[in-house]
């Protein structure tokens, strides 16, 4: 990198907060091209495994195609819209992606995302709530689960990236 | 392509830029693209000093969503990124809408699209459609709309 980022060893809340409060951050894989290709998803960190959680359905593959190709990915956090949090910093993580070819239908481990995902999206309940949309719907609920591991972070307190951004050193993650 | 990204940009106060470091990972910031003046179908990108991202291949995201994680609205730029003494620029090469964008008959080919490429994922891996827990599903659902400080 050639902007010099400061360092800082303790893990701070606020970036903690904003992994588990923004709604959704802009995920980043590359595509066969190198094209960086970036949309918003919902993501799930689980600190006790030291990786954000993923998911997209077999319908909408293409970023598992391309973390299959190419792990190196990225997650921006800098839309705080429903987080409820007064002026988050904006937090970068870069990192290495896994997605195995495994098919995930059943909720088991997966309870506290899925309360999450209708609590902070009530009109999602819709999509299984009679049979012709559970037929049309089926497959969104056929999951491939991508694991991002973070390699590096940084931050840009208040989300003014005209700052220099701050920088986790990273054996402070768990 | 550039009639869609006038049309669609303007409606968001920035966009995600993102590029590649050194080391090969992505790299995004957020920046406020503007036209050139020249009109010639590029947009100049005022990006903080030392941002680590190289000229080449990059992208443009625009996307937002309300409280209730609803009326989502999302569109991909992807294209080139330049450095000169001009500053930054982005040549689009390619706009991509994501949801919200294009009404009705761009929901439909969304979803039947989805569905096609399900029913090709299974079929490459010799794969029959799975049974969706939708008991267990709509279980989880009750519980959270039940729940009086949901």
């Amino acid at each position: 990198m050639n902007r010099s980022s400061r360092s800082v060893a303790k893990f701070p809340p606020e970036i903690e907060d904003v992994f588990r409060e923004f709604r959704t951050c802009e995920t980043t894989t590359l595509a066969r091209d190198g094209t960086p290709i970036t949309w918003p998803t919902l993501p799930f960190w689980r600190p006790d495994e030291g990786h954000f959680m993923i998911t997209t359905s077999i319908g909408l593959a293409q970023k598992v195609f391309n973390v299959r190709r190419e792990p190196r990915v990225s997650l921006l956090f800098s839309n705080p819209t429903a987080s409820g949090l007064e002026n988050p910093p904006a937090v970068l993580v870069q990192g290495d992606a896994e997605a195995p070819d495994e098919i995930v239908t059943s909720i088991e481990g997966f309870e506290d995302e899925l309360r999450k995902v209708y609590r902070r999206q009530p009109a999602s309940r819709v999509y299984s709530s009679n049979l012709l949309l559970r037929y049309l719907m089926d497959w969104y609920c056929m999951r491939l689960v991508i694991h991002v591991t973070p390699r590096r972070i940084l931050w840009w307190p208040g989300g003014e990236f005209w700052q220099e951004p701050l920088e986790l050193e990273m054996d402070c993650v768990a | 392509m550039w009639p869609e990204i006038r049309k669609h940009l303007y409606q968001f106060d920035s966009a995600v830029l993102t590029g590649l470091d050194a080391g090969g990972y992505p790299f995004s910031v957020r920046c406020r693209p503007y036209p050139d003046k020249s009109g010639d179908g590029v947009l100049m990108l005022a990006l903080p000093a030392g941002t680590p991202v190289r000229p080449g291949p990059a992208s443009l995201l625009c996307h937002k969503h309300d409280e209730n994680l609803w009326n989502l609205k999302s569109f991909l730029v992807r294209g080139s990124l330049g450095h000169d003494v001009g500053g930054w620029s982005f040549e689009p090469i390619r706009f991509v809408p994501g949801v919200g964008i294009g009404g009705l008959p761009a929901i439909m080919r969304f979803f039947t699209s989805s569905r096609r490429n399900a029913a090709r994922y299974l079929e490459k891996r010799g794969l029959a459609r799975p049974r969706i827990p939708w008991d267990e599903i709509n279980a989880v659902k009750d519980e959270v709309f039940s729940a009086p400080d949901r």
